[in-house]
């Protein structure tokens, strides 16, 4: 299997995860990419997907599992060469298995568009939001792993995965926080992460020792 | 991606479907550099029912691959949107370059329905541009209409600088290149005007001269015509996410109700191995997993075993679904549809007895009817039939047919296939008299007689296990029927009822009966002179229109229709309809 990490950068930041999941089965047919595919009625190509990045997130670490024999460099030339720049796969892996990536994933990075001190973790932090109709309040700190800054931005580092905590949401509570008039499509992920031996390890890393 | 900020972008966020508006599809064309004139191409409702248009698609490409001009598109945003424009005083622009419509050298719409008329008015009154015609300066862009509605383009022509009638291809560009060459030489909208008024098939509402006549544009040679190999893939789902070919325009069937049966004659066909061709084109360029099978009828395309047999190895290689709208009865047959596996197949008899199917000439035979055993033979357990309710003459009787036919497809299934049953969706349509055909003089059966017709299938229906009955809103009906055949006084009607809230009425859950109803009155105009029969004498707002079928000929088959007498298929010889005037009918 070739594991692709790619970018949901400009328009593609805008899209639901079930339309990308739509537009990568014409992608690998347009890429030309020989993918396997399931048995049965309906089989369906051999694709699996990072967890989900909210509407209006962008990324430049989001990762697809490829069933496929192609070699890493081909498949990631012709995927390249089937999308726009938005969407451009930076790194190809080759793993003996899947990888199960929505499964093993359970941290990612985001960058926020708000100084590094708008989130401490000994403050916490409060989610208010609507969820079907209902209003939640809950308590999120715990599910915030790690906070740091990047480039004068706060870097935080995220439940994603089986326990998640949507990028969507601290966002809109550190703007209430700081009231910062900034927008959700500033927010960028840039990494996800597996646990091995209690540790975070980046995806990266994980695959090339697979 | 610079000119984003500058874009709707910060309102993308709080948009309840973002990806309808921020373009960057697959194939979408951005040409920044030496572009003489731009083109908006819109169409007035979202995104998702815009971007299944083929018309769209066409136009858009063929222009984009000119150098010099630039094709971009704007769909009608949805409400959400279109507050949020308001509330941050945004005018709507197009998707590609984010350019306000107004900025355009020609905005062009797509006008394919009649109750897509309000979504022309609310896409102008969000991009900042006055509804009529004389009310706009040099300082706006030239507005084109054409699509089917422009078969009787009366109703809106008040909106429009001018109006395509027939075809796209090669006229749109045409009059951009007019529009580039008034821009070079300081011509004003009123010299453009006057010279795009000489292409075959522009309507220019302001100068035309009583008694002129319009000959509809049409596309000779279909087979070089230009066509999408690259069109643009949605973001979103869209209605029809599909690689489209269009086997041939026209149809040689003749139903009389039918206006697309008549409008796009004459009969083009595409040849099959131009089909294959593009079809491989298509899905290597988008990379969609079905091909749609395009035309009024595709049963009856010549070339159809040829085309299968083309892409046999390529969509079985490609994991590609072969899909095959529009088939008639007469010409299905059982390897066919082995050959598109789908979970239902769709038929359209249209009516319940043979002696109604006669006078609307839909050559279906009770034999015919039970060649969808065939598709249960087939593996299918599901089918779909399309009739229509209220046609010329029709009875109790034709409507009880329709349940016959529901009880003996019931019994075919058992006799070829399993215990279980079969799924049979009947949807029934109002009869809508439209332009251009045989029916255009008939009158549309009253409100009250549709809401009976249509409780009297339903009782009958719901006596048979395993069918589910599906019916068109009475109101819409009667709407659609005053907007076909109107006259330049409907321009108020709908300015009207725009401003009374009337907007994306084709969506049942949007449509404000009330709103048209008052508008209608406010203007002083009774729906029932729309809707009632016209007498045959009488001069009809769309006569000035040359669409190729002569009128005589229209006459011929409606007296035939009163007499219940069929008319052969095209393709069993000319019938001397008048069209191939307009240009050469394939299948002669």
């Amino acid at each position: 299997m070739i594991v692709l990490r790619y970018s949901r950068l400009g328009t593609r930041k805008y899209l639901s995860h079930i339309d990308v999941l739509r537009d990568f089965g014409r992608i690998v047919r347009r890429a030309d990419i020989p993918v396997a595919y399931s048995e049965g009625f309906n089989p369906h190509a051999l694709l699996f997907f990072s967890p989900p990045t909210p509407v209006g997130v962008s990324s430049v670490a989001e990762y697809v599992g490829i069933g496929t024999a192609a070699s890493s460099e081909e498949t990631l030339a012709r995927f390249n060469a089937a999308v726009t720049e938005e969407m451009r796969a930076s790194e190809a892996f080759l793993t003996a298995k899947n990888p199960n990536l929505a499964g093993r994933i359970v941290a990612a990075d985001y960058v926020f568009p708000f100084p590094a001190d708008a989130f401490r973790p000994e403050e916490g932090l409060t989610l208010d939001y609507v969820k079907k109709g209902e209003r939640v309040v809950e308590e999120a700190g715990d599910r915030i792993f790690a906070a740091g800054e990047r480039e004068g931005r706060l870097l935080l580092t995220l439940a994603c995965g089986n326990v998640t905590l949507r990028a969507d949401r601290v966002f809109a509570a550190l703007k209430e926080r700081t009231g910062i008039a900034a927008d959700i499509g500033e927010v960028i992920k840039t990494e996800q992460y597996v646990r091995e031996n209690g540790a975070l390890v980046a995806v990266p890393q994980w695959l090339k020792g697979l | 991606m610079k000119n984003f900020e500058n874009r709707s972008f910060p309102l993308l966020s709080r948009a309840e479907k973002p990806a309808r508006y921020t373009g960057g599809e697959w194939n979408a064309v951005r040409k920044t550099e030496n572009v003489r004139a731009r083109f908006c191409l819109c169409f007035p409702d979202l995104y998702e029912i815009g971007m299944s248009n083929l018309g769209m698609q066409i136009l858009y490409s063929e222009i984009n691959s000119i150098d010099g001009f630039a094709c971009e598109r704007c769909y009608a945003p949805a409400e959400d949107m279109a507050a949020l424009l308001r509330s941050e005083g945004r005018r709507l622009s197009s998707l590609e370059s984010g350019i306000p419509l107004k900025d355009f050298d020609i905005v062009g719409f797509s006008v394919q329905f009649e109750l897509l008329y309000t979504g022309i008015l609310y896409m102008l009154d969000l991009a900042g541009i006055p509804f009529r015609a004389e009310e706009r300066g040099e300082e706006f862009p030239i507005l084109l209409a054409g699509g089917p509605c422009a078969v009787d383009p009366e109703p809106f022509a008040d909106f429009f600088d001018c109006i395509v009638i027939g075809e796209g291809e090669g006229v749109d560009s045409a009059v951009l290149a007019l529009a580039a060459e008034g821009k070079e030489k300081g011509w004003s909208k009123r010299e453009i005007l006057a010279r795009a008024k000489e292409i075959t098939g522009v309507y220019v509402p302001a100068l035309h001269k009583k008694g002129e006549k319009v000959t509809k544009a049409v596309f000779a040679d279909f087979e070089n015509a230009p066509y999408p190999l690259r069109p643009v893939v949605a973001n979103t789902e869209a209605v029809h996410d599909r690689a489209v070919i269009e086997l041939y325009r026209g149809c040689a069937s003749g139903c009389r109700f039918c206006q697309a049966g008549y409008y796009y004659r004459p009969i083009r066909e595409r040849s099959p191995e131009k089909c294959t061709e593009q079809a491989k084109a298509i899905v290597r360029n988008t990379g969609y997993g079905e091909i749609a099978m395009c035309s009024l009828s595709t049963g009856d395309y010549s070339g159809l075993h040829a085309l299968m047999d083309g892409l046999r190895d390529f969509v079985h290689e490609k994991r590609v679904n072969l899909s095959l709208p529009s088939l008639r009865l007469s010409s299905f047959s059982g390897d066919i549809a082995q050959e598109s596996r789908r979970s239902s197949l769709t038929f359209a008899p249209e009516a319940g007895t043979q002696r109604l199917r006669d006078v609307i000439n839909k050559n279906v035979t009770d034999a015919e009817i039970d060649n969808i055993a065939k598709a249960f033979e087939a593996g299918y357990d599901s089918v779909k039939l399309y009739f229509m309710l209220g046609l010329p003459t029709e009875t109790d009787e034709d409507i009880a047919g329709i349940a016959a036919i529901c009880a003996r497809l019931r019994e075919l299934y058992f006799k070829t296939r399993g215990k279980r049953g079969p799924n049979i969706s009947v949807s029934c349509a109002v009869f809508i008299p439209k332009p251009c055909t045989p029916f255009q003089w008939e009158a549309q059966i009253s409100f009250d007689e549709m809401l009976r017709k249509q409780n009297y299938l339903r009782g009958l229906l719901r006596r048979i296990k395993g069918v589910s009955f599906s019916w068109h809103g009475a109101e819409s009906s009667v709407l659609e029927a005053a907007l076909a055949r109107g006259d330049r006084r409907l321009s108020q009607v709908i300015e009207r009822a725009y401003v009374l809230g009337a907007k994306f009425d084709s969506w049942s859950e949007k449509f404000d009966w009330e709103a048209w109803q008052r508008a209608f009155a406010d203007c002083g105009l009774d729906m029932e002179e729309y809707t009632g029969t016209r007498d045959t004498e009488e001069e009809l707002p769309w006569d000035f229109i040359d669409a190729g079928v002569s009128k005589r000929y229209l006459l011929a088959q409606r007296a035939l229709a009163y007499e219940g007498v069929t008319t052969r298929s095209c393709r069993e010889g000319c019938n001397g309809c008048g069209a191939n005037r307009l240009g050469r009918c394939t299948i002669e």
